[in-house]
């Protein structure tokens, strides 16, 4: 085995693998606790990306100027959508499934809006420089570290808040047991605005993270998301560590691969692990069993 | 005229896709995110198995691999639709773990996905990016269906036929059993139904109906691209069935057509944008929909027939007396034990369990006597209900063992314990709220040749002629506990008392000799207690074993022959009501002094 690939992939696949990983952690924390089927997350990551550009093209904004009004555009994105569609249906008692198919109907119309509205040519960032670094033979550029720092950081700071602070522990008492939590006097819609809030700021770092390197385009959001899904079902459902732990493997799976099969068949390779898990360990790498 | 054609036949190919969805969404209750996939792999196959041989073409590989295996279209369309099948059932093994529907969204949206994305990689298979194309057209006779105006009856006929199939299927007991796991998997485990199957069965035969429709498709198109079936268009399909109404195929075939014509609406009056704006437009209409309308323009059992109110929700024409039910249920009753003789059916030896470091049930002992009403009596938190999960089964005991008719069951699932006649009901009734009274105590049959898709298919007559026996047995059930009148409207549309005797019905249906009832009474106004009471009386009077959980001493009073005494997880006193409750100390322990 050629150990010089092996070792360049292993580093790209963990930064690969470090942004499912973040991706997993934002659509877990919104999962686990509301038990939405958030399929609509890809407009927080969609929405980042166009917001920055947006902002850098029309108001003419400087890059990290642009980036803030990215993460601004997911936040308010994610939280509209809770606030105007998912609550309102909550109070009315639609079902899970219901709500799905909203936000269905969200997650199909949003890229064709911004197809209608940008157009559906690649749009991208006026970007700073990028030089890379060399270690022994491996490579790894200036945006690969920032990303695995950006992406770890949030990480560990979401999991220790949830785990440590009293507010953080009434989200984990809400996904746990709702009934019980609003009759002790937690605030479930705080909860909800909460989970929504830190799910789509995650989600809108993942995607600016992409488009500082790469383009945006309309349906950008759908893979990733997609992929964050899986990563929270592979690490098991509740689990911050969890899920960055499924989205690092996912990361690390799909590069390794490379060595084996050509790139197109990356995500093959990644659908495969999810099938084996769920047919293996159905609560996931560090779920708990069901009871 | 073409042009129109053309156009009514993509709304046939959509509108054959949605009703074959609505099984699986409308019937079954589950999503599937991949139905395009489905369609794409049955036409890809179609049109690997008709396309001509090299030989055919000269002997020159050409660069695109454009040939096949030259076969005839009929055997084609049926491995395409086999092909589909098979697929979707291999995708949802681990969905028979996980009977969630949460699962089957993530294991179908990575599906699509997947397989979309391969449908371009394995240009060996299908041809690329760019697929394959030169499908030779149908020939019926020795005339190619080329026109659209020709095609169009062989689409309109693929139409008719999948709307028969998924009627049929929906609306026969099979559709009957896959409602009722839709509402409480649970409760169809309880009275004996494995939940598992139905689903996979119905998330197949979805699948195997669209690799069917993909393979006609490209016979008409004569081309096959992986772009035609993207995640939008299985989400395009989705909105056809869910605008139309969830459950409903009346409302799917208007769906089809009204999003149908959304697209050559479009390109008049936006041209080139017209994809995106439809894709908009259907998209926001699916969130006005859910928000405004969720049961969709038609909603479930809204249709022809029933404006004309001909079919299930007709007040049942004969209701039979409680007299005539009684003779014919006593039939299939267990032999009715005669007076003096004491023979336990049910022991239970030694029961122990602990959640965590409190011991809930503490070695309990005791028998069920056959043919009698045994009660488990005693203060808040004495075991009772843990007793009776461990029994039945959904929870599993520490220690200790029980003993049906003197075969160890401990452990036995729900399912598997009502086929060696053990059955129970539930505190919180899981009546299946959307059903008639009918059809959840028809649920309770047992051995129903309908509820299996092969004798449906093979025995069609059989099946109908079983479907009265399992209707009139259960209307018997219902006259028995005296709502029969009542049979035909929906749970929802019953008092909760009425639920709970519907309860009660279908586990009477289930033919088994035990009945464990779980608080028969609770949160139940007085004047339907008392029919609770001549509802259980009855089932003795049919030489039912009956053991129930019940708060009420009034009740256990009226009905019990006798009575186990539990406090703390232990058995503490046995023997008639009566004697337990004079008995100063356990009326004390009871009621608290």
């Amino acid at each position: 085995m050629d150990l010089e690939l092996l070792a360049q992939l292993t580093v790209s696949g963990l930064v690969v693998g470090s942004t499912y990983a973040l991706l997993g952690v934002s659509f877990g924390v919104i999962y686990a606790t509301t038990r939405i089927f958030h399929l609509a997350h890809a407009v927080a990551y969609a929405g980042a990306a166009y917001a920055a550009v947006w902002s850098a093209d029309t108001l003419g904004l400087p890059f990290w100027p642009a980036l803030v009004v990215g993460l601004v555009a997911a936040a308010v994105l994610g939280v509209a959508i809770e606030v105007l569609f998912y609550r309102p249906m909550r109070r009315r008692n639609a079902t899970l499934l219901t709500i799905f198919l909203v936000s269905l109907g969200i997650s199909v119309a949003f890229p064709n809006l911004l197809q209608l509205a940008f157009g559906p040519e690649n749009q991208s960032l006026p970007r700073p420089d990028n030089p890379t670094y060399g270690l022994g033979s491996v490579t790894i550029s200036r945006h690969d570290v920032a990303t695995l720092l950006i992406c770890w950081v949030l990480i560990a700071a979401v999991a220790t808040y949830i785990a440590r602070t009293r507010f953080g522990r009434s989200v984990t008492a809400m996904r746990t047991n709702p009934a019980m939590a609003e009759a002790v006097g937690i605030d479930g819609k705080k909860v909800y605005l909460f989970v929504f809030l830190i799910g789509s700021l995650l989600a809108g770092v993942a995607g600016l993270l992409f488009t500082a390197k790469g383009v945006a385009t309309p349906t950008m959001g759908l893979q990733p998301t997609l992929t964050g899904f899986i990563a929270a079902f592979l690490g098991g459902i509740g689990s911050q560590w969890g899920a960055a732990l499924g989205g690092l493997a996912l990361g690390l799976i799909s590069s390794w691969s490379a060595l084996y099969l050509q790139v197109d068949y990356g995500p093959v390779v990644v659908f495969g692990a999810m099938f084996l898990v769920l047919l293996i360990r159905p609560q996931g790498l560090l779920g708990k069993a069901a009871a | 005229m073409s042009y129109y054609a053309d156009i009514a036949i993509s709304i046939l190919i959509l509108m054959t896709l949605g009703v074959s969805l609505n099984l699986l969404l409308g019937y079954a209750g589950r999503v599937s995110m991949a139905h395009a996939i489905f369609f794409g792999i049955g036409g890809f196959t179609a049109a690997r198995l008709t396309l001509p041989t090299v030989e055919e073409l000269g002997g020159v590989a050409t660069a695109g691999l454009q040939t096949g295996f030259s076969w005839h279209w009929v055997p084609a369309l049926l491995v395409a639709v086999v092909v589909a099948a098979v697929a979707a059932l291999v995708i949802s093994i681990p969905a028979v773990r996980l009977v969630r529907g949460e699962y089957l969204i993530l294991l179908t949206l990575a599906f699509q996905l997947v397989a979309n994305q391969l449908m371009g990689v394995l240009d060996k298979v299908t041809g690329g990016p760019y697929g394959l194309s030169g499908i030779p057209p149908i020939q019926l006779g020795s005339t190619p269906l080329i026109l659209p105006e020709q095609f169009i009856w062989v689409m309109l006929a693929a139409a008719v036929v999948a709307i028969v199939i998924c009627w049929g299927l929906g609306e026969s007991p099979f559709g009957r059993l896959l409602k009722g796991i839709r509402e409480h998997e649970s409760a169809v485990a309880s009275v004996g139904k494995n939940p598992v199957v139905p689903e996979l069965l119905a998330f197949s035969i979805s699948a195997a109906i669209a690799g069917g429709v993909g393979a006609l498709a490209a016979f008409y198109y004569g081309s096959v691209v992986p772009s035609n079936y993207s995640l939008t268009y299985s989400i395009f399909i989705v909105s056809v069935v869910v605008l139309g109404g969830i459950g409903n195929l009346s409302g799917t075939v208007v769906g089809a057509i009204a999003l149908g014509l959304l697209e050559p609406f479009l390109r008049e009056y936006v041209g080139d944008e017209a994809i995106p704006w439809q894709t908009v437009i259907y998209g926001a209409a699916l969130v006005v929909m859910m928000r405004l309308r969720p049961e969709g323009l038609l909603p479930e059992g809204f249709g022809p027939g029933r404006l004309l109110n001909w079919r299930g929700r007709k007040a049942p024409k004969v209701v039979p007396t409680e007299e005539e039910a009684l003779a014919r249920l006593s039939q299939d009753a267990p032999e009715v034990v005669t007076e003096g003789e004491a023979e336990p059916i049910v022991q239970v030896l030694d029961l122990k369990k602990s959640f965590g470091g409190l011991k809930a049930v503490a070695g309990a002992t005791f028998e069920l006597e056959r043919g009698k009403v045994t009660a488990l009596i005693g203060p808040n938190g004495a075991g009772k209900t843990t007793i009776f999960n461990m029994i039945c089964g959904t929870l599993r005991a520490d220690e200790g063992r029980v003993f049906l008719r003197g075969e160890d069951v401990t452990g036995k699932p729900a399912y598997q314990l009502v086929r060696k006649g053990l059955a129970r009901s539930f505190q919180d009734v899981r009546v299946c709220q959307r059903l008639t009274a009918l059809n959840n105590v028809a649920l309770g049959v047992q051995n129903q040749p309908g509820e299996r898709v092969s004798r449906l298919v093979l025995r069609p007559f059989a099946t109908r002629t079983a479907e009265k026996r399992v209707r009139q047995k259960a209307l018997d059930c219902l006259a028995l506990l005296g709502i029969a009148d009542r049979a035909h409207l929906r749970v929802s549309e019953l008092s909760y008392g009425d639920q709970k005797l519907v309860a009660i019905a279908r586990l009477l249906a289930t033919d088994c000799d035990v009945l464990l009832l779980d608080e028969p009474t609770s949160g139940v106004d007085p004047a339907s207690v008392e029919k609770v009471i001549d509802g259980i009386a009855r089932l003795r009077t049919l030489g039912h074993t009956v053991c129930l959980v019940e708060h009420s001493v009034h009740f256990v009073q009226r009905l019990a022959d006798r009575a186990v005494f539990l406090d703390q997880g232990a058995v503490i006193a046995q023997g008639t009501v009566d004697e337990l409750m004079n008995r100063r100390e356990l009326a004390e322990l009871y009621f608290g002094t």
